[in-house]
């Protein structure tokens, strides 16, 4: 009975467009599902002997040291900059976000470049002091080199969302251990640590789905893993069923990583129960104390943005001439435009899917909401293997159709820059969705539910109430996307239409000729233009604590 | 009778219990109606089931001889005519005064909508403020703003969720005797939602109290008792 009643409020354009996205999204990734317990591969009982183990034992050691490190240097650093005075603390803030600026495969060929034998290192070490050095020990190319970098491009995560828990969220608790006598490593490990758990588990599971994510650095490293493998099967042994079963392995992967972060964070979400919050009182630090911390700060900034940064400034300088060409620009067009467009349909399809899901509290709205994030957990890879088989499936129906239009019947969709950019919006439509959500949460429901009382529909009513509001959650929702766009590397690499390059494409192709000195100008724009959009949202959410 | 309601039930989706348990209520045109109760009572869940915000799991509601919602009708919010001043107000930051009012007029012409607004807000005193945006009006300012937007379309029903719960004391005790004022002036059947026992006997010609999710007539209150015996009847005097 009561759905009968319900009825008349769901049936609109809302849901009908919700549910349509719901299932583009889901699609690709049910069909990996599905093909993975239907589809015979031909190498599947070979890679399973032979590469399976060594792609668990890879992945696993990345994931256990980046995990641990990257808490370490989170959690060490966001209690640093929360809770002591030191001098320029205030700028440590935001530039110990930085190193999100650079994606890891950039920052493994920048260390590479700057350690290896040609590198600026040794030859310094060589033509000033007459010293060489046993390679072994500047080898970054190894697992424990990509651990190096992913810790510290990646550590950001949770340096940021402990960073913001400990000074909302904290001040009483930590006051109060300090009160009854409990010295700071004593509040750190006994208080801080444990009431942050919940905070430095998210950042952490975040880090843990970017390393799965990573194409370009371990394919740079050698060291083989599952986005590595799916490439290698799929291109390399020509054999797609086994990368559909490569992938659909490392979903269960990510959906074990999911399900540990739910069950470690337990019920404790982000925030206190109390609506009260007040900021954690920095302690001043003072002479040998406050340049410690200020060195451990610059220290980890110096290695994590400004060194890599630098270099990648002094080799572009050395091939700027050479590469400023007018296909640099086409390549500079070719980002910008993908970007922009895939950011445009994230941001409307976010802004869809948000709307219906705050207007209905039902199973449903509250399922759409979940699969809209869920993209963000899939590695590329997988959701390259999934989409690309969607899209030749849904080629070869529309087969008659292309020859009754005269068409050449091809592989029109399959080739076409539409299914890298619905790949985009797969993957990344959590970013928009996040920021238009907690813009929505904001401004409540109130403001449409006097509309609506006033006599307009849900779709009048959304464009001239509901879009006013959410405008600036909506614009910082596409820049993020936008960057996120333009920084991706093993979506592109895979599903771009012939001869259409990208600067993370040209970057990483660059890089992996070995050209590392003519990779760095693509390089640096992505760099800035990720650095300034960390800048310009820290700004933002400095003004907002909450 | 001008408002009818029968029978309703709801509840909220993650609970077991129904919020609003076997709900009549019985209202004349011109009426004003006060519900009583404590928070958690349902009574704001009543306001929002009249409007078409929340939608009943059981019983009929009818407006004016129009059945707004029973077993196989359900009319949208947007369509019932129903007025509403919400307990923050809500008017829309992002227009003056004026266009907030305006906002509801639809089908209006361009000069009737002008009239309608300064009529309005002559109404609420406010004739002056029409170019200035929400944030620059204090609460009180803002509730009558509120109350003259509700009131713009005029609505064959307006409801009010906790009028006053946002003013301090001394602004309440006016504001009160002026709201009722206005109202009875457009002769707008009303139903107003409190906690606040001294609000209701100020303003209201009834008083519903309501506890566990039923309704209890404030004459009847220690006179009769309903059947159902686990409602604890308390005394209202």
């Amino acid at each position: 009975m009561k759905l009968i009643r319900k009825l008349p409020g769901y049936i609109n354009i809302w849901t009908w467009l919700s549910l349509i996205i719901v299932v583009l999204i889901l699609l690709p990734n049910v069909s990996i599902l599905i093909n993975f317990f239907t589809q015979e591969a031909d190498n599947w009982e070979h890679i399973q002997e032979f590469i399976l183990p060594d792609l668990l034992k890879n992945t696993s050691l990345i994931m256990i040291f980046t995990g641990i490190l990257a808490i370490f240097l989170g959690t060490s650093l966001a209690w640093l900059v929360s809770a002591y005075d030191f001098p320029m603390k205030k700028f440590f803030k935001w530039a110990l976000i930085l190193p999100l600026a650079i994606p890891p495969y950039i920052a493994g060929y920048t260390y590479n470049g700057i350690l290896n034998y040609t590198g600026v290192i040794q030859t310094t070490l060589r033509n000033q002091f007459g010293i060489s050095v046993d390679q072994k020990y500047f080898d970054i190319l190894t697992l424990p080199g990509a651990v190096f970098i992913f810790t510290l491009f990646l550590f950001p995560y949770v340096f940021t969302i402990t960073r913001a828990f400990l000074a909302n969220q904290s001040a009483s608790l930590i006051e109060n251990a300090r009160l009854l006598g409990r010295n700071a490593w004593e509040v750190y490990f006994r208080i801080v640590l444990p009431i942050s758990r919940g905070a430095i588990v998210g950042g952490t599971s975040l880090v843990l789905l970017e390393v799965l994510n990573d194409y370009g650095l371990v394919q740079y490293f050698g060291v083989p893993t599952f986005s590595t493998a799916i490439f290698q099967t799929w291109f390399g042994m020509n054999d797609i069923n086994s990368a559909i079963k490569l992938s659909a392995t490392l979903m269960f992967i990510v959906f074990a990583v999911l399900i540990i972060e739910k069950l470690l964070r337990g019920r404790k979400k982000y925030s206190n129960t109390t609506a009260k919050v007040r900021p954690l009182n920095p302690i001043q630090l003072k002479g040998r104390k406050a340049w410690t911390a200020f060195s451990y700060c610059l220290f980890i900034f110096s290695l994590g943005f400004l060194i890599p940064f630098i270099q990648l400034l002094d080799w572009m300088f050395l091939t700027f001439d050479k590469i400023a060409s007018p296909e640099f620009t086409t390549l500079i067009q070719n980002s910008l435009l993908v970007s922009f467009i895939g950011a445009a349909m994230i941001s409307v399809f976010a802004v869809i899917i948000a709307n219906f899901s705050r207007m209905h509290q039902s199973f449903f709205s509250k399922s759409a909401a979940r699969v809209t994030i869920l993209g963000y957990s899939i590695p590329g890879a997988v959701i390259a293997v999934g989409i690309s088989t969607v899209f030749i499936d849904i080629d070869n129906l529309l087969f008659s159709f292309y020859e009754s239009i005269g068409m050449e019947p091809t592989l029109f969709l399959s080739t076409s820059l539409f299914m890298l950019i619905s790949a985009y919006v797969i993957r990344f439509l959590a970013v928009g969705y996040n920021s238009v959500e907690s813009g929505f949460d904001k401004i409540g429901n109130k403001f449409t539910e006097a509309s609506r009382m006033l006599g307009m529909n849900m779709t009048k009513t959304f464009f001239k109430v509901d879009l006013r509001m959410i405008k600036g959650p909506l614009i910082s929702g596409f820049i993020l996307s936008f960057i996120e766009i333009l920084k991706e590397l093993p979506l592109t690499l895979i599903l771009r239409p012939f001869n259409f390059d990208t600067l993370s494409t040209q970057a990483f192709q660059y890089a992996g000729d070995e050209q590392i000195h003519e990779a760095s100008l693509a390089s640096i724009i992505i760099v800035v233009i990720s650095g300034i959009a960390i800048y310009i949202f820290h700004q933002v959410l400095e003004k907002e604590p909450n | 009778m001008f408002i009818q309601i029968k029978d309703l039930c709801f509840c909220y989706g993650n609970s077991k219990d129904d919020t609003i348990k076997n709900f009549d209520l019985e209202i004349d045109k011109g009426e004003i109606i006060s519900i009583l109760g404590e928070s958690g009572s349902g009574k704001s869940t009543i306001l929002r089931l009249l409007c078409g915000l929340e939608t009943p799991s059981k019983g009929q509601i009818s407006i004016a001889g129009k059945v707004m919602t029973d077993d196989r009708r359900f009319v949208l919010p947007e369509k019932r005519g129903i007025g509403m001043v919400f307990q923050d107000y809500a008017l829309f930051p992002h227009m003056t005064v004026a266009e907030n009012i305006q906002f509801g007029l639809k089908g209006y012409g361009r000069k009737a909508k002008k009239e309608r607004t300064n009529e309005v807000l002559d109404l609420v005193n406010m004739a002056k403020y029409s170019k200035r945006y929400p944030h620059e009006l204090s609460g009180g300012q803002q509730q009558r703003i509120a109350l003259a937007r509700a009131l713009a379309p005029k609505p064959a029903l307006l409801l009010l969720d906790e009028p006053f719960s946002n003013l301090d004391a001394d602004l309440q005790i006016k504001i009160r005797s002026e709201l009722k004022d206005i109202i009875k002036r457009t002769g707008t059947t009303s139903i107003f939602v409190t906690h606040d026992r001294e609000d209701s006997k100020a303003i209201a010609d009834r008083i519903i109290t309501m506890r566990d999710g039923a309704a209890h007539d404030w004459e009847s209150i220690c006179t009769t008792r309903q059947e159902k015996s686990k409602l604890e009847l308390v005394d209202m005097k």
